[in-house]
């Protein structure tokens, strides 16, 4: 999903026009991310139109601007000196502004990654920023989806609900995760 | 005396029965580094066996180690050795506090303190360079801490660090502290102090510390320790995702994010996206306050606080007007067990009370913990509340007290959750009225006062580790048998974080395990949470290591809640740490070259020498059989929802085996050359490690396994 456009070997040291417009191209993503924003080409071409965005950065010799393709047509740059391609793909999560699939994946990503079930009330959050309706909607449209019937609930003993992958943890260990990140851990300080 | 770098080279001794004091030399006890590992030494060679905690024949040693005032991250804490009278036998134990107290002896020019004998009188230590005076403390006497502290700033001047011990203390409370600075008690030993008529040791130092090293190189190896240090406990992931982070841990101690503040500061201090290429918010990175107390906690939040070069700051300074309400100091400060020991004591939780609404939780535990401090009463980290409820859950409170002591304790206010029962218990605990305040003796004294029976010790609930009196720190909830093996083998809670700053650093478990391989020989070394193996030599080596490491931390001293620096947040570096630099910093500061390899093996010889001096103490050598059985609850297996058992090394249950423990033990003792039948040094082990006379001394006593 994330590709990056390292320097190319036909990069040349022309200062004609182009290289003026691939440099602020890439000016604007860098200062985007710098705010921690992702930046659309759709936006980018708006700002620079019958600009072929997506070659002049790719052959511009800079290694830190990478590229994410979402479900939809749209395309998000990000600079790697502002921000991980870890939290660029929770921005762009958020940017594709699909919320079961955002809960779904990050759930998954979590319950692989670390592993570890996900608090529901973590999507509240930066940079989530979820409502609590939100939230509840895309538990109730997870459990109706085929494709995301690997997503379960579980909970705490002091009332806290979490989501996780089945795919990556057994219910029994998702039970013990839990419990240890919500109490045990409390009481082992 | 020639230049002697790291170290002064000079140990106070204080015989307070006959007011001698004398010096003595540090390097004749270099081969055991410094701090606790001198101690032992020093305890082994002058504490006769059958001596007890409170026999004015017990020494108490006041340590420091060649990386305290070098300015070397975290090396601002005193190691306190002596016997403990907590412990069934009077076990030798360490206790720890940080603060200032350890830099500012060393300014002094003093590596060590030995105390023995016993005053005829009250007195306090005054320390002022090379002047030391035993001072009359009849004005002190009978004071809290916080004032006794106050009285030697007023003597000494505000720049002069003690170390003091509070009513609890001078009463001869087991589970007493000796305390100093804002906020840094040491668990175990002040009725010690007690017994000795001692109740302060204040010290003042011009001097410096010199160090052997090119302050180049010096300077070099501090920058890049700097560049890889974490947050509280090395944990290298912050709680919420942030830009400059690959992950993410809402359990981290990494607390810092936008919008979390300092939030009584003035202005408040926000703590913000702490980017670890800007050291210089190294100190933000831990709100401890909200970790240890809730977000509630963010708005009484002045500050942070902690010890002497240290950059981490893991102690919270509060401000909380309610508590004035009681007659107390808004002022509290501490850390960690510092609130959930006396939180603890609330055993069915703090409830709204007096009006204090929603902040209920965190006023009633400021009480206790200003308290405890004062009065500087320990809870044996945080068993005490859970012996309170035990007691009281199983009615042996009631069978034990007189109907009129029974009467006279608010129990309401504890069912309730009504904090102010902490005024009570502290009142009751610190001079030692009724029946009740042998609750502060210990677990394995009211074990055996109380008549509590099996039943208690294997109570899952309870947590006590082993029938020495102590519980959980790290065990078996952390790293599987690494964690268990390590709780087994001290006189008291383990007080070890050398496995957990490695393994509680929040990274995904791949990559720790990955680390774990590099270190120990195989990513087998460390389970998944929760998701645990069978034992295996990988996670002895682990286990060994993290004893090696506690004690050598103690005896350099460094503080064992940050080092070692086994990973880090550099990315690019594959999150690896480095856990040479013990060894780096050492050799450079003292000039006495050691590898990585040597200093493990120096502490391995420390920790042998621990373990001698319990054998002789015991007067038993099948420590296996006698001192490292854990409590049965461990090898219990869980049971799911559907009250179906959950068999041991399958996912979800952190449960042990008898078989396997009995395995992990072996694994462990073979990894020192220890006796494999009884768990105590061998011959061939002492001689290694270059303890020939302690080999002698143990056969002679017919202690020496065969």
């Amino acid at each position: 999903m994330i590709e990056s456009f390292a320097s190319q070997d036909t990069a040349s040291d022309d200062e004609g026009p182009d290289s003026v417009v691939a440099d602020a191209l890439i000016a604007t993503v860098r200062a985007d991310s710098a705010k921690t924003k992702l930046t659309r080409l759709s936006v980018l071409r708006a700002t620079f139109p019958d600009t072929d965005i997506q070659k002049l950065i790719g052959e511009t010799p800079i290694d830190d601007i990478k590229i994410m393709k979402g479900a939809s047509k749209e395309l998000y740059y990000f600079s790697l000196l502002s921000m991980t391609e870890a939290y660029a793909l929770h921005l762009f999560r958020v940017e594709e502004k699909d919320q079961v699939k955002l809960v779904a994946d990050t759930v998954r990503d979590e319950s692989r990654i670390y592993p570890r079930p996900t608090a529901i009330n973590a999507f509240l959050d930066s940079p989530y920023n979820l409502s609590s309706d939100e939230i509840e909607s895309a538990i109730g449209s997870m459990s109706l989806r085929p494709d995301m019937k690997d997503i379960e609930t579980c909970a705490a003993s002091n009332g806290a609900r979490y989501l996780y992958s089945t795919i990556y943890l057994v219910p029994t260990l998702a039970a013990s995760l839990v419990e240890w990140i919500e109490v045990g851990q409390k009481d082992n300080p | 005396m020639a230049n002697v770098y790291g170290y002064t080279g000079k140990i106070l001794r204080v015989d307070l029965t006959t007011g001698q004091i004398s010096i003595d030399d540090t390097l004749k006890y270099k081969d055991f580094i410094g701090g606790e590992g001198m101690a032992m030494k020093i305890m082994w060679d002058e504490v006769a066996p059958g001596t007890k905690a409170y026999d004015a024949a017990n020494k108490i040693v006041f340590g420091t180690g060649p990386l305290c005032g070098t300015g070397v991250p975290c090396s601002g804490r005193t190691n306190i050795t002596s016997l403990y009278p907590g412990s069934p036998f009077n076990g030798v134990t360490s206790s720890h506090m940080g603060g200032y107290f350890a830099t500012e002896l060393k300014y002094a020019g003093w590596d060590m303190i030995v105390i023995e004998g016993k005053a005829a009188s009250p007195v306090w230590l005054r320390i002022e360079d090379e002047k030391v005076t035993i001072e009359d403390a009849r004005w002190m006497w009978g004071k809290g801490i916080f004032d006794t502290q106050a009285m030697i700033a007023s003597f000494m001047g505000k720049e002069a660090q003690a170390a003091a011990i509070g009513q609890a203390g001078e009463n001869m409370v087991n589970l007493s502290v000796i305390r100093t600075g804002a906020s840094h008690s040491a668990g175990g030993h002040g009725g010690v102090m007690g017994s000795k008529n001692l109740k302060a040791v204040g010290v003042r130092g011009s001097g410096s510390v010199k160090i052997a090293a090119d302050p180049k190189e010096w300077a070099e190896l501090d920058k890049f320790l700097m560049s890889i240090i974490g947050a509280n406990n090395q944990q290298v992931v912050p709680t919420t995702p942030q830009p400059w982070a690959e992950f993410s841990d809402k359990t981290s101690r990494w607390t810092a994010r936008k919008g979390l503040f300092w939030g009584a500061a003035t202005p408040p201090v926000e703590t913000g996206e702490c980017d670890p290429k800007d050291p210089q918010t190294v100190g933000l990175r831990t709100q401890k306050a909200v970790f240890d107390l809730g977000a509630g906690a963010e708005k009484y939040t002045v500050r942070m606080g902690g010890c002497s070069h240290c950059p981490i700051r893991c102690h919270s300074q509060l401000n909380i007007p309610q508590l004035e309400k009681y007659g107390l100091d808004p002022y509290v400060a501490n850390t960690c067990v510092g609130y959930s020991g006396p939180r603890g004591v609330m055993a069915y939780g703090i409830k709204e009370f007096d009006g204090h609404g929603a902040d209920s939780s965190i006023v009633g535990n400021a009480i206790g913990t200003s308290l405890a401090d004062d009065y500087g009463v320990w809870c044996n980290y945080a068993q005490i509340g859970r012996d309170v409820k035990y007691c009281y859950d199983k009615g042996v409170f009631k069978r034990v007290l007189s109907a009129e002591e029974y009467a006279s304790i608010p129990w309401d206010k504890l069912v309730k959750g009504d904090a102010t029962f902490l005024i009570d218990f502290y009142d009751r605990v610190a001079f030692k009225k009724g029946e009740f305040s042998h609750i502060a003796d210990g677990s394995a004294w009211i074990a055996e006062r109380w008549n509590l029976g099996d039943e208690y010790w294997d109570d899952k609930a309870g947590k006590l580790w082993t029938r020495g009196g102590y519980p959980v720190h790290h065990s078996n909830e952390a790293g599987a048998q690494v964690g268990a093996l390590i709780s087994c083998f001290s006189n008291r809670d383990s007080q070890n974080h050398s496995h957990m700053n490695f393994i509680g650093s929040k990274l995904p478990i791949n990559i720790q395990k990955k680390i774990a391989g590099e270190i120990f020989g195989s990513p087998d070394a460390l389970d998944a949470p929760s998701d645990y193996k069978p034992m295996n030599i990988y996670k002895a080596r682990f286990a060994a290591w993290s004893l090696n490491r506690s004690i050598l931390h103690n005896s350099l001293t460094l503080c064992n809640w940050m080092w070692p620096m086994s990973v880090s947040h550099i990315k690019e570096n594959g999150y690896r740490g480095d856990t040479g630099l013990e060894a780096k910093f050492y050799s450079l500061a003292t000039g006495f070259k050691m590898t990585e390899k040597q200093l493990d093996e120096a502490a391995a010889r420390c920790f042998t020498l621990f373990r001698a001096i319990t054998v002789r103490q015991m007067g038993n050598s099948d420590l296996r059989k006698n001192h490292d059985q854990t409590t049965k609850w461990i090898t219990k297996a869980d049971k799911d929802k559907d009250g179906k058992e959950i068999k041991q090394f399958t996912p979800g249950t952190i449960q042990m085996t008898e078989d396997d423990m009995a395995i992990a033990r072996t694994m462990l003792y073979k990894e020192y050359g220890w006796d494999e039948k009884t768990g105590a040094p061998s011959r061939a082990s002492l001689l290694k490690y270059g303890l020939g006379d302690v080999a002698e001394d143990l056969a002679k006593r017919g202690l020496l396994p065969a």
